[in-house]
């Protein structure tokens, strides 16, 4: 079992060699600051303060406080993502977790029989144009065609030197399968 | 890998060029094939080329078109004939980016009645590029909206480093227009593909006189002149026949015509015409009627030309520097000159003194080539390259100076607003956390000579070195 790990501005891709058909790459964000998250409370609750002194109500304190405590919840439950991992089975098939800073993790696995390729991508999104991996999965009805792309890393959108090194590890395996399709499935 | 093949002992500096025009395929015109044609000749000399352009329906985002050209389609909205709206700075994040991650050199924008080309002539003047622009049209001076355009081209060309136009007449009203120093005017013709447009003599009617007409049916190209040549030369000779392509507003005064001079069976009229059936026309023709009005470079009469037709054409803008004098017959711009100079054709076609058309079309594929105009584009991009860019407080002395003093205090300030904006925008995504595009044409370009099968290969190899 290799592991090696590449730090490129706040993200980490960590890699995990299973063995020759299996690997596991996760792209890290960085933890949530406890500087910005006491900053932005502190400025939530110095404005409901303010507010309180003008129209003397203290239904204004205790909803600032609920609207912290609730938004903080809803951040960390559904927002923030503490990890996104893609682990590849050569003869299993592409699973997909990203786990939220509250423990929470979302899985999809993708079958190898549908997956067609994995490929990097440019699209606009906001106001850049970014690069993005994703996985093409094959139409069942036309094995040439593309039913539907899967981008990987969306919240995390690691620039484009992580995204050679994840792309290179799929294409490893991915021509593993190519040149031997039966081998492993006997085992 | 490419790059050795490519470089036979020639020292040619490699531009990265940005063309940006709100016009381009799908929409079809002369622009969107220029804008193409030129890429494509840029691209196969060498250069690194990419287009920006609006979305087009669904076609947004990245994509890639023969030869590796990439393509932008962005997202901003539409506002009037394929026109983007402009506020100045909405467009810059994305063009900012594009231009930073393409590491473009050169912006090369086109046409004047493209609000994106003259946004990006702005944002690259305040990120200290050099800028090309291309003029494709002539205007008037006298109307209300000649004024305010010609003031809004002066603003924007009166620090662009060099300009182009199409012909020495666009060149002579652009430089009036927009106040220029006429030095830093270039004359860089259209061209045509030649393999397009050849002749077909089996195609034509050896019994009768066909003259060709193809043009849009509008007030500009002449149309009530056509009106007025019709009957008066249908009596003269009984076997002539007009065939006449194109669409517009105009068709109504044909079709009165033809009715009150009974024509329907020798004026056929066929309606908008596809760019690859145009030539199917004019090989069914002997002669070529031009009836403009104004013209800044007439392709009609060069695609004309090239199928093998002796043209007649009025005397106006830049048409008689297209063709040479053997080949197009000039008249002024009035029914009866129109008619004599016909005349003149149909004598010297019935005494066989035209050439053929083999001949016309050898002569002709020489003129005009992409080829061409790409080598004298590249020397403009290679003059431009070594002029230096000037800096802010230039130009905003030269935008007072040049364009009057509201106007230019005006667009003075939203210099400098765009230059906070900039500086914003670098701040909020610096220059260095901008991944650097992979190339796809240029001397590192990903892109292999033969289409798809290889292309992928190419990439991974890139990706994997």
């Amino acid at each position: 079992m290799a592991e090696n790990q590449r730090t490129g501005a706040p993200l980490a891709l960590r890699r995990r060699h299973h063995s020759a058909s299996c690997r596991e790459l996760a792209v890290r964000a960085p933890r949530l600051q406890l500087r910005a998250l006491s900053t932005l409370t502190s400025a939530v609750w110095l404005a409901a303060y303010g507010l309180f002194v003008l129209c003397e109500n203290s239904m204004v304190l205790s909803a600032a406080i609920f609207i912290t405590l609730i938004g903080l919840i809803v951040y960390l439950h559904f927002v923030k993502v503490d990890q996104e991992s893609l682990l590849i089975i050569g003869s299993l098939g592409i699973q997909v977790t990203s786990s939220y800073a509250s423990g929470k993790e979302s899985t999809t696995f993708i079958e190898m029989s549908q997956v067609k390729d994995v490929v990097i991508n440019e699209a606009i999104h906001m106001q850049k144009i970014i690069y993005y991996l994703c996985i093409l999965i094959r139409d069942p009805q036309d094995p040439q065609g593309v039913s539907e792309v899967v981008p990987l890393f969306q919240s995390s959108k690691p620039r484009l030197d992580c995204l050679i090194e994840v792309y290179k590890s799929c294409q490893e395996i991915l021509q593993q399968r190519e040149t031997a399709p039966q081998s492993s499935e006997i085992k | 890998m490419a790059a050795p093949a490519a470089a036979p002992a020639r020292r040619r500096r490699r531009h990265t060029v940005c063309m940006v025009s709100d016009f381009f395929y799908p929409n079809m015109g002369g622009v969107e094939s220029h804008v193409y044609q030129l890429s494509q000749c840029l691209v196969s000399r060498g250069h690194k080329v990419v287009v920006v352009t609006h979305a087009y329906g669904a076609r947004r985002g990245v994509r890639y078109v023969t030869r590796g050209l990439k393509v932008y389609y962005l997202p901003l909205r539409v506002m009037y004939n394929e026109s983007t709206a402009t506020t100045l700075f909405h467009s810059l994040p994305l063009l900012r980016y594009i231009f930073v991650r393409e590491r473009v050199a050169v912006v090369h924008a086109h046409s004047s009645f493209s609000a994106m080309a003259h946004d990006a002539l702005f944002h690259a003047k305040t990120m200290g590029l050099r800028t090309v622009f291309t003029d494709h049209s002539l205007f008037g001076f006298a109307d209300v909206s000649s004024v305010l355009t010609n003031k809004l081209l002066a603003v924007s060309l009166c620090d662009t480093n060099h300009i182009i136009c199409v012909s020495y007449t666009s060149k002579e009203n652009t430089v009036l227009r927009a106040a220029l120093d006429p030095r830093i005017v270039s004359v860089i013709p259209n061209a045509v593909d030649p393999t397009d447009f050849t002749p077909d003599p089996s195609r034509r009617d050896e019994s009768t006189v066909t003259v060709v007409v193809v043009s849009r049916l509008v007030y500009r190209k002449g149309i009530d002149l056509l009106g007025g040549i019709i009957p008066e030369l249908c009596q003269k000779y009984p076997d002539l026949h007009f065939l006449v392509g194109g669409e517009g507003p105009k068709r109504i005064v044909l079709e009165e015509v033809r009715e009150r001079y009974q024509l329907h069976d020798r004026v056929r009229l066929l309606g908008a015409l596809e760019h690859q059936d145009v030539r199917n026309v004019l090989v069914q023709g002997h002669i070529f009627l031009n009836t403009s009005l104004t013209e800044a470079f007439c392709m009609a009469i060069v695609e004309a030309a090239s199928c093998g037709l002796q043209v007649v054409s009025t005397r106006v803008g830049g048409i008689p520097e297209v063709l040479p004098e053997d080949l197009i017959i000039l008249c002024e711009p009035s029914v009866k000159s129109l008619c004599d100079g016909l005349e003149k054709a149909i004598a010297q076609l019935r005494s066989g003194t035209l050439p053929s058309p083999e001949t016309i079309h050898n002569k002709v594929k020489t003129f005009y080539t992409w080829r061409n105009v790409a080598e004298r584009t590249e020397k403009v991009y290679e003059k431009v390259a070594d002029e230096v860019v000037l800096s802010m407080s230039e130009r905003i002395n030269r935008l007072i100076s040049h364009c009057g003093p509201v106007t230019g205090f005006i667009f003075a300030f939203f210099a400098v607003l765009n230059f906070l904006f900039l500086l914003f925008l670098r701040w909020m995504t610096p220059d260095s956390s901008i991944d650097v595009a992979i190339d796809a044409t240029g001397p590192k370009g990903a892109w292999t000579k033969q289409c798809f099968p290889g292309k992928k290969e190419k990439v991974k190899e890139v990706l994997n070195s």
